[in-house]
């Protein structure tokens, strides 16, 4: 499930400045954001498959690249993890 | 009154600005050209304004405030954030067409389709990287509209077509003589950040196309709405061909070229449609 917090962490350390706070000081940026036990670590960790289930794959993309992981390392965790579930067939929602 | 006199759809991967200079040289090519075709044919096309319809890259919108369809309504917005992007394409600001777009705003409220607006949007890459490689200039002035392709849930490709046939409904309806193109950018099929990056969908790549050069939007409709489900998530941004699809007046389109290229992650695809003269 998505996780809102987790979501904003990664969307706002796209702001150059908190990147770079973010890189020096883990802590001090994460201490702004009602993370789980459990999300905190992974991110403190960069643990992917523990946090992929609970952001926008895009904003894991973003995430990544900031902290440094370059796309051949990135790729090849992402093909470790499980593919994705079929999406089930939903009815439109608005015409 | 306005003429829509072009409509155009081009690939917008970031990693075509990120890692231009390191590209193969078949890759290089193959994006050059598409590009230049595209740019050449929508300049042939004289246009006094640009539509650029785009999903935004999570630069305007956040989980707190996501529209589905957002039109740019100001007489200016801001060039794209990306590092990899402004160093290469030098426009911090680029000019808006206010009247239009606020047309555009007041068609489809009149319409009973209710879109957000913005006075000023920052425009990402899927804005500005192919005007950067189209080598537009000058680069006339930009109605931006934002589909939300990146998380769910998202507009129909039902929604996506009467998108389209509003905006041409907007076009031809503004009272000034002015001459309109459109701009789709994004997919065809990639996958960002999920297990399967760096792989192609061509069989996604080769129905899309099959699809827009025939031209039946129940069709399209239909096979897509279907078919995004189970793509990476990249290929969401059909959205915008199916728009472009509908504001050409659902008559298909002629590709300009397509290469499955997991260099930049996306089955890069170029195309225009036939808009009656």
């Amino acid at each position: 499930m998505s996780d809102y917090w987790l979501n904003k962490l990664f969307f706002d350390l796209q702001q150059p400045e908190l990147g770079a706070q973010y890189k020096k000081d883990r802590n001090s940026v994460l201490a702004r954001y009602p993370l789980s036990a459990e999300l905190r670590r992974a991110v403190i960790a960069d643990d992917l498959p523990v946090l992929a289930p609970h952001v926008n794959a895009y904003l894991l993309r973003f995430y990544f690249a900031i902290v440094g992981v370059k796309d051949d390392e990135f790729i090849r965790r992402l093909n470790e993890l499980p593919a994705k579930p079929e999406t089930k067939e939903k009815a439109p929602s608005h015409g | 009154m306005a003429k829509l006199v072009g409509v155009f759809a081009a690939s917008h991967g970031p990693m075509i600005a990120r890692e231009w200079d390191a590209l193969s040289p078949p890759t290089r090519s193959l994006v050059e050209q598409g590009f230049a075709q595209v740019g050449h044919r929508l300049m042939m096309s004289r246009p006094d304004v640009l539509i650029i319809v785009s999903p935004d890259h999570w630069c305007n919108f956040f989980l707190n405030n996501f529209p589905a369809f957002c039109v740019g309504v100001g007489e200016e917005h801001d060039g794209p954030p990306e590092p990899f992007l402004k160093s290469r394409f030098n426009h911090p600001v680029l000019a808006g067409h206010a009247g239009l777009g606020r047309h555009i705003m007041d068609t489809a409220l009149a319409r009973d389709f209710d879109p957000s607006m913005s006075q000023r949007l920052t425009l990402d890459h899927g804005f500005c990287l192919p005007l950067w490689r189209m080598g537009i200039d000058p680069i006339p002035p930009i109605v931006p509209i934002v589909i939300n392709e990146v998380d769910p849930p998202m507009p129909t490709m039902r929604r996506c077509l009467a998108w389209g046939s509003l905006l041409k409904t907007a076009i031809e309806s503004y009272p000034e003589n002015l001459r309109v193109a459109v701009l789709a950018t994004g997919g065809l099929s990639h996958f960002i950040g999920e297990p399967k990056m760096g792989q192609i969908d061509e069989k996604f790549d080769r129905t899309c196309i099959e699809l827009f050069e025939y031209g039946d939007p129940a069709k399209i409709a239909s096979t897509l709405e279907h078919d995004v489900q189970h793509t990476g998530n990249g290929g969401h941004e059909v959205r915008n061909w199916v728009v472009a699809h509908a504001a050409a007046g659902n008559k298909g389109f002629e590709l300009i070229g397509y290469a499955p290229l997991e260099e930049i992650y996306v089955g890069c695809a170029f195309a225009e449609w036939r808009v009656p003269a």
